[in-house]
């Protein structure tokens, strides 16, 4: 659709192409590694494939595409022999590699016995898998951060929910950047939004104050939220870690919030949150393992809350914009760097770009110096027009 | 998907180029109104910027982002005070959060 038919009867078009034909390029967590390690194999739809997830005899997880390159058979079906995952209908033995290691039935494995590995990460509790439609491994420097916290006695463990959304992910992507989103879907009231995108991590930094007209008072004897202090980045396509503080009465509590997905076709994702707290003496015995579950459901009420919306709304490539939305095309224009062949990333999808939301200063403020300010240039252009004349206006 | 452009940076004012009065980095800022601010960094900026050069990895697994440079966010500012930068005139009612709900 051409501009000038967006414009015909002042009627806005909403436009949309179709959704990406690839997956994109970068790390994907698939989940807490440890429901993977008991020996049998899993299956998972990603990247608009059918993968088998299994752990071999020598520790290591596997991530292959899951239809046998012999006659078809589902190697999630089948069954962990040694090193190889062995497939159910012929008993055709993968290695984690991807190569067919043996057909104990033959004298020798033919030529181009070979399917889709995925390049896997085991870290902090975490299953991550490496996607790239070019087939290249990952560059350095593209990495998953460490989170001290996900290994250490005085934060819990995870809590890990997951949900299935009918919509393609960029849906979800688009939050990063949607300050009043967070005011009219997630009842928060944010004082203060910055976003930062540059290379392959796009940030956002957000303190908020709770708003006592979308939840109830506090409990007797219960300190109240005051607010939070969010400052959460996306390494890569999928993966936000959120350092994340809420303010009670008296007492802080600090969190590790993860928010991500993986692509199950071009228009499902898997959406997943985890939440780490960590232990203080306010909190008591058991008091973060019971944090962390309440705010694992808090967030998860945020989520349906999102998908409420995802789930009925249109997707559309030209939202139209007001001046106090955030950077959406800026977003988006990050984000195209992972769908295109890494020789075609250009600098401006990498290259750093800043919107920051202060409301904590009032404008009353600003005014009164700009009026100082221009009372001040009046001054001293009337005296240097008694000099010499010149000046910097 | 292609990268579109932004309509409100083509139908309202620009990125205008501003300067770091400490180092001298050039930048393209816009303010949509006293309290937002958008500041697009070149390669070669990021170069230059004397606090960015000089700033070490924070703590936790977001301290890798180098989250502003102090002495860039005072030039913009003082541009915009100094009517360099425009500012609307009338912010109008401003983003959610700064009107009552
Ligand atoms: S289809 Fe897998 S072994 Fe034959
Ligand atoms: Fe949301």
């Amino acid at each position: 659709m051409t501009a000038a038919e967006t414009e015909r009867d002042g009627v806005r078009a909403i436009e949309a192409g179709a959704v990406p034909a690839r997956f994109a390029r970068g790390w994907h967590c698939l989940g807490l590694s440890d429901r993977f390690k008991d020996g049998r194999p899993h299956t998972v739809t990603a990247f608009g494939a059918k993968l088998v997830v299994f752990r071999s005899g020598d520790g290591r997880l596997n991530v292959l595409d899951a239809y046998c390159r012999h006659m078809g058979g589902d190697l999630s079906r089948g069954t962990v022999k040694g090193d190889e995952i062995a497939c159910p209908f012929h008993d055709w033995r993968w290695g984690g590699d991807g190569r067919c290691k043996k057909i104990p039935y033959a004298r020798r494995v033919p030529l181009r016995a070979r399917t889709s590995a995925w390049t896997t990460m085991d870290q902090d509790g975490m299953l991550f898998v490496w996607n790239d439609p070019e087939g290249n491994p990952p560059p350095p420097g593209v990495t998953i951060p460490r989170i001290a916290g996900a290994t250490r006695d005085d934060w819990t463990d995870w809590v890990w929910h997951e949900t299935l959304v009918a919509a393609n992910c960029r849906e979800v992507m688009d939050n990063v950047v949607d300050m009043a989103h967070f005011f009219y879907v997630h009842y928060s009231f944010p004082t203060y939004f910055k976003n930062v995108f540059e290379g392959h991590v796009a940030t956002q930094i957000m303190k908020g104050l709770s708003r006592p007209d979308a939840r109830p008072p506090a409990k007797e004897g219960r300190p109240g939220m005051l607010g939070n202090t969010s400052v959460a980045a996306y390494h890569g396509p999928s993966f936000m870690i959120d350092d994340l503080t809420y303010h009670y009465e008296g007492m802080d509590i600090d969190c590790v919030l993860i928010n991500c997905h993986y692509p199950v076709d071009a228009n499902s994702f898997m959406l997943q949150s985890g939440i780490i707290v960590q232990r203080n003496e306010r909190l008591g015995g058991a008091g973060a393992e019971e944090m962390a579950v309440r705010l694992g459901d808090f967030i998860l009420k945020g989520f349906e809350q999102d998908v409420e919306i995802w789930k009925n709304k249109a997707r559309i490539d030209n939202p139209l914009l007001c001046e106090e939305d955030g950077p959406v095309y800026q977003l988006r224009r990050w984000y195209e760097q992972f769908y295109v062949d890494a020789a075609d990333v250009t600098p401006e999808m990498v290259e750093r770009f800043e919107f920051e939301l202060d409301t904590t200063r009032p404008v009353e403020a600003w005014q009164k110096e700009v009026e100082e300010n221009l009372a001040r240039r009046a001054a001293a252009r009337s005296s240097a027009r008694d000099s010499a004349g010149g000046g910097t206006a | 998907m292609t990268v579109r452009p932004d309509e409100r940076l083509l139908d309202g004012h620009p990125m205008l180029p501003v300067r770091c009065r400490t180092c001298g980095a050039g930048v393209q800022a816009r303010k949509a109104s006293w309290q937002q601010t958008s500041v697009q960094w070149s390669a070669e900026a990021v170069r230059t910027c004397r606090e960015r050069r000089a700033s070490v990895p924070g703590e936790g697994p977001n301290g890798g982002v180098f989250p502003a440079c102090e002495a860039l966010h005072a030039s913009i500012t003082q541009a915009a005070l100094d009517g360099e930068l425009p500012v609307p005139d009338d912010p109008g009612p401003g983003p959610p959060g700064t009107t009552d709900p």
